[in-house]
């Protein structure tokens, strides 16, 4: 934990624990402990995708080429941007200021958002151009090479896994901002900020992997 | 540290560049590298082009984690658990492409 | 209270008492008694008592499902139920034992239990996941037992494709969810005990002084990390496959089945250890206890069972050197496959070695820990034969497999079980067993197990294989002598069930430490009070501080 804390800004000590460093410590190891498994969650999901590409290189070439690359390249850019908001709550909660802090994370939570509904647009645009072979009255733009059909439901697997990851990460937001407005907040529970942005930046991270592993290097 | 008033003092904006300066400077290198990586999968300059768009993703994740989430400032042990998944992953693929990579 | 001293040693320090907590109101058990204190305890100790609640009537269901198997196996061909029937018997009871009994049965009930005990610590660090995460594992149960009640389902507890995607007619699709669910319970009880671990030892409570049980509970935690949510994404990947079919594992569409294999034998292989890792910390409790002597190389063990949770993660293709993968990759597992029983003998090694020359009593614990030394060593070493590549091609899918992952977790994990259970039933509820009635039990299970699994080696080598309800006539006799085991290892079973619940009203009121062991759990009254220890718990000077301290190569006299 690297930064000096303000003046009123701490954290109240549960009852099993010791002191309020043992407190702190117990979770921002308990956050990155989750993290892990995430980690592994989402790798496995990537594995899946790698062994499709080496075994069919140009079913996978074919079905990356009708992904809507410049959706997903601006959804990156929407990430990588609450992902700034969020370390400036991070920061604003560091320094006490509880206003700026708010709307730091009511940004975060608008960018993420806006991701989705961008996401919702591209699948949109998918079910329009034929890419969603599992709907089965609407055959599929790329039936003549099956794997392809395979490489097209992973990246649907993938980013709904995201997608789900990134929605309850928006409603968990939401509902800590609600609290954080309160009166005596960063003065009991300042650490919550930190952790909760370190689950953010993650699924910012995933999000920074997933895009060119399924949009960029398969082209 | 009192919370700025409405309008906000050369104290306080100089207090935000300082704590801020961290999290843009991030950001900006973080955008910078996508526009890399956008960039070379739009143009695709020559075959192997992917070796180097994934070389760019590991920067970005390292950046990341390492400064976006403060790994580097935090202690030992934390530091481990944020590489252990990674040395994880690493067993998963690495021996599951024993059997794909040489079938 | 008690006037239980130790043999020689330091003097224990009682804790003392204001007055008004002397008596039972005091402990955790009897503070309160509303269901809404159960249901929405935060206290490890109670949420240890509902896991083993929960855990031992899911054993109960996966044991007659088992049974099932057995009645059918009497006969050859077939004849008392229909291959449907058998098919799903075995999958219930793979599905039960292995999710719901034998993954959380020592972890979520004694390690909830005794790790804040151990360490010095009032709680786990998240007293509250701790309550969630039993929640999730009976929603988990919740699922999985629809799936049983509306017909079950007939894939094996292995899940593969392409039968359970694609040809299996039974009620996949909520078995797989329950699983998944259950998944999250693990999860969290992994992080709640890592965290733990690292951040609330009491002062003084370095690493190289906690018992091995925590050490062990600790390595089993990281898998628990580490390995599931692979299983997630495996399990994901298969509903989305039955639901939908998209494909991943059809090679119609470029997907492959034994992709599925390696995902779920990346976690299912580490899970084994987590179902193992745990057993191998009761009985590093139990044997110094009563054989009043310290743990023999300590460090070593700990190693090891670090050493266990890491090579663990590179075996998984043993269980595929038949199904097609590279053999390159078989060469690979089957090597470290070698490596990894090292740590595991490691361990046997010390637990003799603590024996030797130590001042034994065979009380009920000790009998399940010498019972469990030696039946785990059988499974293991079959474990090498299986691991061999070209002995591989003739007993996989045989009852050679069957037999040695039984003898590892019937003959390990659940005589664990059974010796911690006795060990620590003072602890938990006050209360002394009935010694003799513990002795004949232990003696029986392990005679009843021997005569069901031991024939179960002889009918692999001789080809009988696995998940078949019907087999060649000639190997009628061993199956029927299998049966006969299975029904008194069943009978040996229900015993403790009785008189254990029996002591809960008529048992002596047990002692803070009636069996002289060490560990900090023993210096807080039985059963403990709602906060652990009325006063800080002072930190042993080495950890098994007991009186017999004989290294090695040195001979002592204390």
């Amino acid at each position: 934990m690297s930064a000096k804390l303000a003046d009123g800004v701490g954290v109240a000590r549960a009852e099993h624990f010791e002191t309020v460093a043992q407190q702190r410590e117990a979770a921002t190891l308990g956050i990155w402990a989750w993290l892990i498994t995430e980690l592994l969650l989402f790798s496995a999901l990537f594995l899946v995708a790698l062994i499709t590409r080496i075994q069919h290189p140009e079913a996978t070439v074919a079905a990356a080429k009708h992904l809507k690359f410049w959706i997903g390249a601006t959804n990156t850019v929407v990430l990588i941007g609450s992902s700034l908001t969020m370390s400036m709550a991070i920061e604003f909660s560091r320094m006490g200021w509880q206003r700026a802090m708010v709307r730091a994370m009511l940004a975060t939570a608008a960018l993420g958002g806006l991701f989705l509904v961008l996401k919702g647009y591209e699948y949109y645009a998918d079910w329009d151009e034929h890419m969603m072979p599992f709907l089965s009255h609407r055959p599929f733009a790329l039936a003549e090479t099956p794997a392809a059909r395979l490489f097209v439901n992973l990246y649907y697997v993938a980013t709904l896994l995201h997608a789900l990851h990134l929605f309850t990460g928006i409603a968990l937001l939401l509902g800590m901002t609600w609290m954080a407005a309160k009166a005596g907040f960063l003065s009991r529970h300042q650490n919550w900020i930190e952790v909760y942005g370190l689950y953010w930046h993650f699924i910012d991270l995933v999000w920074i992997l997933a895009f060119p592993i399924l949009y960029v290097v398969n082209r | 540290m009192r919370p700025p008033r409405a309008t906000l003092n050369a104290d306080d904006r100089a207090l935000i560049r300082k704590r801020l300066r961290t999290p843009v400077l991030t950001f900006l290198a973080l955008l910078a590298l996508l526009a890399v990586n956008v960039t070379l999968g739009a143009t695709l300059p020559f075959a192997q082009v992917w070796i180097v768009e994934l070389a760019v993703v590991a920067v970005m994740v390292a950046l990341i984690l390492l400064v976006s989430m403060e790994v580097i400032h935090e202690p030992p042990l934390i530091r481990l658990f944020s590489g252990l998944g990674f040395f994880w992953v690493a067993i998963l693929v690495g021996m599951t492409l024993t059997d794909y990579l040489a079938r | 209270m008690s006037a239980s001293g130790s043999i020689g040693g330091t003097a224990r320090r009682e804790p003392h008492a204001p007055e008004s907590t002397i008596g039972r109101k005091a402990d955790y058990l009897h503070a309160e008694s509303t269901l809404r204190s159960w249901f929405l305890t935060t206290d490890h100790k109670r949420i240890a008592i509902l896991y083993l609640a929960s855990i031992t009537g899911f054993f109960v269901i996966g044991a007659l499902a088992a049974g099932v198997v057995r009645l059918a196996l009497v006969v050859p061909n077939g004849a008392i139920m229909t291959n449907d029937t058998y098919n799903k018997a075995f999958t219930i009871h793979g599905v039960v034992m292995v999710w719901f009994f034998l993954i959380p049965s020592i972890p979520a009930t004694f390690g909830n239990f005794l790790i804040p005990l151990m360490i010095g610590a009032k709680d786990l660090a998240f007293p509250k996941l701790n309550l969630t995460s039993w929640y999730v594992f009976m929603a988990g149960a919740l699922f999985t037992l629809v799936s049983v009640v509306l017909g079950g389902v007939d894939t094996g507890w292995t899940f593969y494709a392409p039968l359970s995607t694609a040809f299996s007619n039974t009620w996949v699709l909520p078995a797989l969810i329950g699983v998944t669910i259950v998944g999250f319970s693990s999860i969290l009880t992994g992080l709640n005990f890592v965290v733990t671990i690292h951040t609330m030892r009491a002062p003084g409570m370095t690493w190289f002084k906690l018992p091995i049980f925590v050490w062990a509970h600790y390595a089993t935690s990281l898998i628990f990390l580490l390995a599931t949510p692979v299983i997630t994404t495996a399990l994901i990947l298969l509903i989305a496959e039955r639901a939908f079919h998209i494909g991943v594992f059809d090679p119609a569409y470029g997907g492959d089945p034994v992709l599925f294999q390696h995902l779920f034998w990346f976690y299912s292989h580490p899970a084994v250890y987590i179902m193992v890792l745990p057993g191998m910390g009761v009985i590093s409790e139990i044997v110094p206890a009563f054989a009043q002597k310290k743990l023999f190389g300590y460090r070593f063990v700990a190693y090891a069972s670090i050493g266990l949770a890491s090579v663990t993660f590179f075996v998984w293709g043993h269980h595929m050197f038949v199904n097609g993968q590279s053999d390159l990759a078989s060469l690979v597992f089957s090597a470290l496959s070698f490596a990894v029983a090292v740590p595991s003998a490691v361990k046997v090694y010390n637990w003799t070695a603590t024996i030797h020359k130590g001042s034994l009593r065979l009380d009920t614990p000790m009998l399940y820990a010498m019972g469990y030394i030696g039946l785990f060593v059988l499974g293991g070493l079959t474990g090498l034969y299986l691991a061999t590549l070209a002995i591989n091609q003739h007993i996989h899918a045989t009852y050679f497999v069957v037999a040695h992952f039984h003898y590892i977790m019937v003959g390990g994990t659940v005589l664990a079980f059974l010796g911690g259970l006795h060990f620590w039933w003072p602890k938990f509820t006050g209360r002394m067993y009935s010694e003799p009635w513990g002795r004949v039990s232990a003696l029986l299970i392990f005679l009843g197990f021997n005569v069901t699994f031991f024939p179960q080696f002889i009918l692999g080598y001789l080809g009988m294989p696995r998940r078949y309800a019907t087999y060649p006539a000639e190997f009628q006799l061993l199956n029927v002598l299998s049966s006969a085991g299975a029904t008194i290892l069943a009978a040996g079973y229900l015993f403790p069930m009785l008189y254990l619940v029996y002591s809960l009203w008529f048992g002596r009121k047990a002692p803070a430490n009636p069996w002289n062991a060490k560990g900090l759990e023993w210096e807080t009254a039985s059963p403990p009070p709602t906060h652990n220890f009325l006063s800080p718990p002072e930190v042993p000077r080495i950890p098994y501080d007991y009186p017999i301290q004989a290294q090695e190569s040195r001979d002592q006299h204390g």
